[in-house]
C-alpha cells in the first residue's frame, strides 16, 4: 500500500516539472499544446488512482490502516497530519511582499530614473574628485530622483497591498468543522485537521470535508454543482456504481454539500490531493496573462522612455561635439531624461484605477487586481456560466397547461405577480395537486421574510412547487394540516412518480382524494379522463394529441414538465377506516383524472436580457458555456438574448425547411449551439472558424477543460475574453480569461482566487456597469496622459536651448520635479473624474493591439501643438523677468558661460549694470520659478482642454466636474507655497516672484484653450477628414 | 511708432553678447573698442539668430501689451510704453524696476578667472597677465581720451542730470593718472617687477543707485585671517581711498554712453613674501553692508596674494 501511495506522489511530481517545462517555453502554440497534454495527463491521473470506489469496507481498512468503527487513533491521525499536511488547498502562490516591493520600484520609469540617479552621484564623485569644493547641486538632484522613485514605488505599493487586502478580508470565511470518529469516540475537530482514513458523519446542510468513499448513508443527497456546475441534487449511497468515480455514487467529493439525510465515509484524499484541489491547481497552472492596460502603459512608458533617451544621447553628442565637459553633457542627459519622464504619472493612474474600482466595488462589481479595472472595458467577448450567473439558479415554475390552454407563470425574482387566469374549476383541483402532492417545507422561524427567500428543505423542483402554491393559494402548511395525509409514496426512478392520498377538508365529503404528480407521460399512462373546465371529460385521442403538443412545446423551451391527476376514491370502496399501504399499493392508480401540466425552469435573472442588450450594442458578444443540456441551455439563451428572436441556428434551419442538417447553408445561420461532444471533435482551427463565424454562440455540456478550450479560442481572435461563472470547474477558465469575474454569494473560493473580479451581487448586469466604467477609464486615462504629457516639451526645451543657444538655465531639474510631482499630481487625478463625452456604451470595444492608450496623434497633438505653445508661453515669462533686470532677450544668447562663471562677479546688462555670480544665480532661479509658474498656468489650461477630446468644452460642462477646479486650486496653492513658502530654502531654487510676473502667461494659456477648442470644432464638422484622423487621439 | 522703437533700439545693443563675453581679456584691453566693428558684429549675429530674434520680437510684443494693460490709459500711453520699453524704468520712484534696494557689490582688477594672485616676481611670465589685463582696463581711462569725452565735474557733490530720460547724460572724467604709482604710467608693470601689486577696486554698477546721504564709500584692507602684520602697509589712490559722490548716480548705459566706473587702487607695498596672505577689502561708509554670507562680493572682496621671490 505505502508503494502505491508513493507512485501517486511521484505522478504528481512530474506534473509539476511538466508546468515548469510548460513556463519555460517561449512559443504560445507549444504553450498551448503543452498545456492540452498536461490536461489530458490531469484526466489520465484521476482515474488512475482513484479506486477506492471499487474496493470493499476491509479492503479499504487495511488500505488506510484504519478502523471503520473506531476511527483513527489520534497519535496515528497526527502522524499523518504531519505526513500529509493540512486538509485545505493551497492558496495560491503569493509573491513575497518584499519582491513585490522592489518590482515596484524597479518597474516603469524608475529604472531610468535610478540611472539618472546614479549618474549625478557619479558625476559629483569626479567633481569632487577634481575639485573638493564642487557644487552639490547633483548631490541634491540624485538625492531627489532617488527619493522620487521610492516615494512613488511606496505608493504603487500600498495601492496595491490595500486592494489585496480588501480580497484578503472578502475570502476569510468561518473555519469548517467536521464529526470525526477517533479512538472510538466523537470528536468535533476543524476540517483542516483531517487525514486519509478518518471516519467522518456527515448530515444534511454540511459542506463535505474531504474526498469521502461512504460507508453508509440514509437518503443522503448532495449537491455537486461547485464541481459540475449544475445544482441538481445527486443521491449518493455506500454502493458501487459506476467505474467512473465521478459518476459512482459512493464517492462524495470535498467543497460539495450534503442537501439532505445522513451518511458516514472514509476520508480517502485531503486538500490539494482532492478532485476539487486537482481542478485548483489546474486554475493555478494557467498562467496569468498581462492586463491590456499594463500592456498599454508598457507601451507608453517604452515611447515615453524612447523619447527620452533618444533626444538625451542625441543631446549628449551634440552637447560633447559643442565641446562641452563630458561631466556637464552627462548632467544634460540626466536633466533631459528627468524632462522627459512624467514620474507622477504611473503613480496617478493607479490612482485612477483604484478609484474606478472603488466606484465599480459600490456597484457591486469588485476588482482584485487594479489593472483589471480596464480590462473590463475593452472585454469584446463575454464567455458566461449559465446556471447561477445567467439565471437565478432555483428552479422556478414558469408554465402551466390546463383546460387545453397554456399559461405563463410569472418568473422574475420575487414571482408575487402571478397574473394568469385563476378562475377555472381546473386550476382549483390542479392547485390544490400542488400544494398536497409535495414533501418540501419551508424552515421553521421564517414567517416574516419573503416567500422566495425562505428557505426550504427538499429538492429544487418540490421547492419550486411549495413556493409557487405559497404564493398564490397563502399558507400551504395549514392546507396540508386540512387536508390530512394518509400515506404516501415518494418519488423515485423507477416508478417515475410521486403520489399522496389525503382526507379531504370538506367535511361532508368523505372521500379520500389521491393526487399524483410525476413524469407527464406517464401520469398521461394512468388516466383515463382529463379534466377541463373544471369538468371531468373522457381523454379522447384528440385530447392526448393536445397533451402532446403541448408537452413537446414546453419542453422544447428547456423546461422540466411535470404532469399532475387526482382521483378521488369512492367513499363506498374506500371508508374512512381504510388501511392504506404504501407498499403493496392497496388503491388504484390507473383511471385517473388528468388535470394539468406544469413547468419549470431555473429563470434568467431580470436584469440579464436588458444587460446582454447592452452588452451587444457595445459591440461585446455573448457566449454562453454551460454544463447544463444543449435544450435547456438554447431554452435560456433565447429568454436572455443570447440568441436573437430572429435568428436561428443549422438545426433550426433544417427542421423550418425540412431537410437534412448536412443540406444547410451554415451561412445562414446567425447561432450555434454546441455541445461538449461536438467540441471534443473539433481541432482548434474549428473552432476558431466557429467562433468567428457566429455571432451567437451557446457551448452546452461542457467539462472544465472545454471551457479553457473556449476561452483560448476567443484568445486567438484576438479577443479580450471576460468569463464570469462560479463553480470549481469554472475556475481555470476564469484564470485563463483576460477578465474573469466570479460570483460573490454562490461562488465557490476556488473560482474567486481564481477570479480576477467578483459580482458582488451575483448580477450578470453588473459586467456592464464595469465595462462602462472600463471605458470611461481607458478614456480618462488618455486624458490624463495628454495632459501630463504635454508639459514635457515645455520642460525639454530649456535644456535643449540651454545646449544650442547658451541661455542662462531657465528652468532647473529640481524645479521640474515640483512639476511633475507638485503642482501636476492633483489635476491629473481629477481628469478621472470627468463624465464620458459620448454614450461609450455605443461603440465596439477597443482593438487591444489598434486603438492604443498612447497613440501617435496624442503623441504628436500633445507634444508639438500644445507642448510647444507651452514652452513658447513659459519662455515668454522667462524672458520677461530677465528683461525686467536687465537683460534682453537678444543678450541672453550664448551668454551661458560668463553666466555660469563663479569667478566673473561683474558681467553687465544691457544696462550697464553689474552683476555677481551669486546675483546671477538669484536671478537663475528667478527665472526657474517664473518658468515654472508659467508652466503652471498654462496647464491650467491643459486641464481644462483636456476634460474632452471632441466635445467642446462648453458642451461637457466647465463646472460637472467639482474635481477639476480642486486640481486648479491645487496647482495654484502648491505654486503659491513654492514661491512664497519655501523660497527661501536654497536647495528648492524657488524665489519669491513678483506678482505681475504670475499673469504673463495667461494670454497664452487662453491661446491654447482657444487653439484645442478650434480643433475639436473642426473635428466635429469634418469627421473622417485628415484633420480628423491627424487630430483625434 | 513700434518701427521707430526698433530703429532706435537696434544700436541701443552695442555689445554683442559674445563679443563681451566669449573673450573677456579681450574686452578689458579694448574695453572702449570701436563703435563700428561693434556694429559689424552685432549685425552678424542678427543674422544668424534672425528666427530667434523673431519670435522674441513677437513675445516682446506681447509682454509689452501685457505691461500695458497695467498702466493709466490716456493720451501718454505710446510715449510711456516707449519709456517702459525702452528703459524698464520707473519715473517716478526713479529706480530701474529691477534693482531696487540693492547694495554694492565690489569687483576687482587684474581679471584672473580666480582672486588668488600668484607670482614669482623674478618670473615675469606669472605676473607678465596681470599687467596686460590692467592696461587694458585702464585704455579707457587715458587722460586724453577721458578729457575729450568727458566732463570735469566739480568733486564731493552728486552729478545729478535732470532731463528727459532718454536724453543723453555726461559723465565725469575718471583718468588714469589719478591712480598714481597705479596707474601703470609711471611703473608699467603696476608695482608686479617690484613684489608690490596693484590691485584695482571697482564697485559694481547699478543704475540710479547713490551712496548713502553724501558720504563717499571708503575703502579699507586688511589682512582676512591670520597675522595682521603679513600687510604692513597699502597705498591707496586716490589717497581718499574712496569713491567720490560726482560718480553717482549712474543713468545706464543708454544714456550715459561714457561713464567710467570709478576706482581706487590698493597698492600692497609691503607684503610679507613666500606665503598666502589672505586679504579683506571692505566698503565702509554710512548704510554699507559688507557681511552678507551667500553673495561673497557685497561691499567686500577676499582674495588671496602670495608672492614668490
Amino acid at each position: 500500500m505505502r508503494q502505491r501511495k508513493l507512485e501517486i506522489y511521484s505522478v504528481e511530481h512530474h506534473a509539476a516539472t511538466d508546468i515548469k517545462k510548460k513556463e519555460g517555453r517561449d512559443g504560445k502554440k507549444d504553450n498551448d499544446l503543452e498545456l492540452k497534454r498536461n490536461q489530458q495527463k490531469e484526466e489520465l491521473k484521476k482515474e488512475l488512482d482513484l479506486d477506492d470506489h471499487k474496493l470493499s469496507n476491509k479492503e479499504l481498512e487495511t488500505k488506510y490502516g484504519t478502523d471503520i468503527i473506531r476511527g483513527l487513533s489520534s497519535t496515528r491521525a497526527a502522524e499523518l497530519l504531519a505526513q500529509n499536511g493540512p486538509n485545505a488547498l493551497t492558496p495560491p502562490k503569493q509573491t513575497p511582499e518584499i519582491i513585490k516591493f522592489l518590482k515596484q520600484m524597479v518597474g516603469g520609469f524608475s529604472i531610468l530614473l535610478w540611472v539618472g540617479a546614479v549618474l549625478c552621484w557619479i558625476a559629483f564623485g569626479i567633481q569632487y574628485v577634481s575639485n573638493p569644493s564642487a557644487s552639490l547641486d547633483s548631490v541634491y538632484l540624485g538625492t531627489v530622483l532617488a527619493v522620487v522613485v521610492i516615494l512613488t514605488g511606496i505608493f504603487a505599493y500600498y495601492q496595491e497591498a490595500k486592494s489585496t487586502n480588501i480580497m484578503a478580508s472578502f475570502c476569510k470565511m468561518i473555519p469548517q468543522q467536521a464529526v470525526v470518529i477517533r479512538d472510538s469516540e466523537k470528536k468535533v475537530i476543524p476540517a483542516e485537521q483531517l487525514v486519509v482514513g478518518d471516519i467522518v458523519e456527515i448530515k444534511g446542510g454540511d459542506q463535505i470535508p474531504a474526498d469521502i468513499r461512504l460507508l453508509s448513508a440514509q437518503g443522503c443527497k448532495v449537491d455537486n454543482s461547485s464541481l459540475t456546475g449544475e445544482s441538481e441534487p445527486q443521491s449518493r449511497s455506500s454502493e458501487f456504481t459506476h467505474e467512473n468515480p465521478l459518476e459512482t455514487k459512493n464517492i462524495t467529493f470535498y467543497s460539495t454539500t450534503c442537501l439532505e439525510g445522513t451518511a458516514t465515509g472514509m476520508v480517502i484524499n485531503t486538500g490539494d490531493r482532492t478532485i476539487i484541489g486537482r481542478i485548483a491547481s489546474l486554475a493555478s497552472g494557467v498562467g496569468n496573462e498581462k492586463t491590456p492596460i499594463a500592456i498599454e502603459i508598457e507601451h507608453f512608458v517604452h515611447i515615453v522612455a524612447g523619447v527620452a533617451v533618444s533626444v538625451g544621447i542625441l543631446f549628449f553628442i551634440i552637447a560633447v561635439c559643442m565641446k562641452y565637459h563630458v561631466l556637464d553633457a552627462i548632467i544634460f542627459l540626466i536633466a533631459i531624461i528627468v524632462a522627459n519622464v512624467p514620474e507622477g504619472l504611473l503613480a496617478t493612474v493607479t490612482v485612477a484605477l483604484s478609484l474606478t474600482a472603488k466606484r465599480m466595488a459600490k456597484k457591486n462589481c469588485l476588482v482584485k487586481n487594479l489593472e483589471a479595472v480596464e480590462t473590463l472595458g475593452s472585454t469584446s467577448i463575454i464567455c458566461s456560466d449559465k446556471t447561477g450567473t445567467l439565471t437565478q439558479n432555483r428552479m422556478t415554475v414558469a408554465h402551466l397547461w390546463f383546460d387545453n390552454q397554456i399559461f405563463v407563470a410569472d418568473t422574475s425574482e420575487d414571482n408575487l405577480n402571478q397574473g394568469f387566469d385563476q378562475s377555472s374549476g381546473t386550476w382549483t383541483s390542479l392547485s390544490k395537486i400542488i400544494a398536497l402532492c409535495n414533501r418540501a417545507e419551508f424552515k421553521p422561524g421564517e414567517e416574516s421574510v419573503p416567500i422566495m427567500k425562505r428557505v426550504v428543505v427538499g429538492d429544487a423542483s418540490e421547492t419550486a412547487l411549495l413556493k409557487f402554491s405559497e404564493v398564490i393559494l397563502g399558507d400551504v402548511m395549514e392546507i396540508r394540516k386540512r387536508n390530512h395525509k394518509v400515506v404516501e409514496i415518494p418519488f423515485n426512478s423507477t416508478n417515475k412518480f410521486q403520489l399522496s392520498i389525503h382526507q379531504t377538508e370538506d367535511p361532508n365529503d368523505k372521500r379520500f382524494l389521491l393526487v399524483m404528480k410525476g413524469a407527464p407521460e406517464r401520469i398521461l399512462e394512468k388516466c383515463s379522463t382529463i379534466m377541463i373546465n373544471g369538468k371531468e371529460q373522457p381523454l379522447d385521442k384528440s385530447m392526448a394529441q393536445a397533451f402532446h403538443t403541448a408537452y413537446m412545446e414546453l419542453g422544447g423551451l428547456g423546461e422540466r414538465v411535470l404532469g399532475f391527476c387526482h382521483f378521488y376514491l369512492p367513499a363506498d370502496e374506500f371508508p374512512e377506516t381504510y388501511s392504506f399501504d404504501s407498499e403493496s399499493m392497496n388503491f388504484p392508480t390507473s383511471n385517473l383524472c388528468f388535470v394539468g401540466l406544469l413547468s419549470m425552469i431555473d429563470p434568467p435573472r431580470s436584469t440579464v436580457p436588458d444587460a446582454v442588450t447592452k452588452c451587444r450594442s457595445a459591440g461585446i458578444k455573448v457566449i454562453m458555456v454551460t454544463g447544463d443540456h444543449p435544450i435547456t441551455a438554447k431554452a435560456i439563451a433565447k429568454s436572455v438574448g443570447i440568441i436573437s428572436a430572429n435568428s436561428e441556428t443549422v438545426e433550426d434551419i433544417a427542421k423550418r425547411c425540412n431537410i437534412a442538417v448536412e443540406q444547410v447553408n451554415k451561412r445562414d445561420a446567425k447561432a450555434a449551439v454546441v455541445t461538449g461532444m461536438e467540441l471534443k471533435d473539433m481541432s482548434p482551427e474549428q473552432l476558431d472558424e466557429l467562433l468567428a463565424n457566429y455571432p451567437e454562440i451557446v457551448f452546452a455540456r461542457t467539462s472544465p477543460q472545454q471551457k479553457l478550450i473556449i476561452v483560448e479560442g476567443c484568445q486567438r481572435q484576438d479577443a479580450v475574453v471576460a468569463v464570469t461563472g462560479d463553480g470549481v470547474n469554472d475556475s481555470p477558465a476564469l484564470k485563463k480569461a483576460d477578465i474573469g469575474g466570479a460570483m460573490g454569494i454562490t461562488g465557490s473560493d476556488a473560482a474567486k482566487n481564481a477570479a480576477d473580479m467578483i459580482l458582488l451581487d451575483d448580477n450578470f448586469s453588473s459586467i456592464v456597469t464595469g465595462v462602462e466604467e472600463g471605458r470611461l477609464i481607458f478614456d480618462n486615462l488618455k486624458k490624463t496622459i495628454a495632459y501630463t504629457l504635454t508639459k514635457n516639451i515645455a520642460e525639454l526645451c530649456p535644456f535643449l536651448i540651454y545646449i544650442i543657444l547658451g541661455l542662462p538655465l531657465p528652468i532647473g531639474t529640481i524645479t521640474l520635479l515640483f512639476i511633475d510631482l507638485g503642482t501636476d499630481i492633483i489635476p491629473s487625478i481629477a481628469l478621472a473624474y470627468e463624465k464620458a463625452e459620448s454614450d461609450i456604451m455605443n461603440r465596439k470595444p477597443r482593438h487591444k493591439k489598434k486603438d492604443r492608450l498612447v497613440n501617435q496623434q496624442l503623441a504628436v497633438y500633445s507634444y508639438l501643438h500644445i507642448g510647444l505653445m507651452q514652452a513658447l508661453g513659459a519662455f515668454l515669462v522667462y524672458f520677461t523677468v530677465y528683461a525686467q533686470q536687465g537683460f534682453r532677450p537678444t543678450s541672453l544668447f550664448h551668454l551661458r558661460i560668463a553666466w555660469d562663471s563663479d569667478h566673473l562677479n561683474d558681467l553687465e546688462d544691457n544696462y550697464g549694470q553689474e552683476w555677481t555670480s551669486y546675483q546671477r544665480q538669484y536671478l537663475e532661479w528667478t527665472g526657474y520659478t517664473a518658468f515654472f509658474v508659467g508652466i503652471m498656468v498654462q496647464q491650467i489650461a491643459d486641464l481644462i482642454i483636456r476634460k474632452t477630446r471632441k466635445n467642446s468644452i462648453f458642451k461637457q460642462g466647465l463646472f460637472r466636474n467639482k474635481v477639476i477646479w480642486v486640481g486648479i486650486a491645487s496647482q495654484i496653492i502648491v505654486a503659491l507655497l513654492l514661491s512664497y513658502g519655501l523660497g527661501s530654502i536654497t536647495a528648492l531654487n524657488f524665489t519669491m516672484l513678483k506678482a505681475q510676473y504670475w499673469f504673463v502667461a495667461v494670454p497664452h494659456a487662453i491661446l491654447i484653450w482657444v487653439y484645442d477648442e478650434m480643433r475639436k470644432l473642426f473635428i466635429r464638422l469634418y469627421p473622417g477628414s485628415w484633420w480628423d484622423k491627424n487630430m483625434y487621439y | 511708432m513700434r518701427r521707430q522703437l526698433r530703429s532706435r533700439r537696434a544700436p541701443a545693443f552695442p555689445y554683442g553678447s559674445r563679443y563681451r563675453l566669449d573673450d573677456q581679456d579681450e574686452v578689458n584691453q579694448n574695453y572702449l573698442a570701436d563703435e563700428e566693428e561693434e556694429a559689424e558684429e552685432e549685425a552678424q549675429m542678427m543674422m544668424a539668430s534672425n528666427s530667434e530674434e523673431e519670435k522674441e520680437e513677437e513675445e516682446e510684443e506681447e509682454k509689452e501689451e501685457e505691461e500695458g494693460q497695467g498702466q493709466p490709459t490716456g493720451n501718454a500711453w505710446w510715449h510711456k510704453l516707449q519709456v517702459i520699453n525702452e528703459y524698464l524704468w520707473d519715473p517716478e520712484r526713479r529706480m530701474s524696476l529691477a534693482r531696487t534696494g540693492q547694495s554694492w557689490r565690489v569687483m576687482i582688477r587684474p581679471f584672473a578667472h580666480s582672486l588668488n594672485f600668484n607670482f614669482n616676481v623674478s618670473e615675469p611670465d606669472t605676473w607678465q597677465h596681470y599687467v596686460i589685463s590692467l592696461n587694458g582696463f585702464l585704455q579707457g581711462y587715458n587722460d586724453s581720451l577721458q578729457e575729450e569725452m568727458n566732463v570735469d565735474c566739480p568733486p564731493g557733490q552728486y552729478f545729478i542730470q535732470d532731463g528727459d530720460e532718454d536724453e543723453d547724460k555726461k559723465a565725469c572724467q575718471f583718468k588714469r593718472s589719478f591712480l598714481k604709482n597705479c596707474s601703470g604710467l609711471e611703473d608699467p608693470t603696476f608695482g608686479y617687477s617690484t613684489g608690490q601689486p596693484c590691485i584695482l577696486l571697482k564697485m559694481n554698477r547699478i543704475v540710479g543707485f547713490r551712496p548713502e546721504l553724501g558720504d563717499p564709500v571708503k575703502v579699507s584692507c586688511k589682512v582676512q585671517r591670520g597675522d595682521e602684520n603679513d600687510i604692513r602697509s597699502i597705498n591707496y589712490y586716490p589717497e581718499s581711498a574712496s569713491f567720490d559722490l560726482r560718480y553717482y548716480p549712474y543713468y545706464g548705459k543708454l544714456t550715459h554712453v561714457n561713464y567710467t566706473s570709478p576706482l581706487v587702487a590698493m597698492h600692497f607695498t609691503d607684503v610679507v613674501k613666500n606665503q598666502v596672505v589672505p586679504v579683506q577689502c571692505q566698503l565702509k561708509g554710512k548704510g554699507i553692508i559688507n557681511d552678507v554670507i551667500n553673495d561673497r562680493f557685497v561691499g567686500r572682496i577676499i582674495f588671496t596674494l602670495n608672492i614668490e621671490t
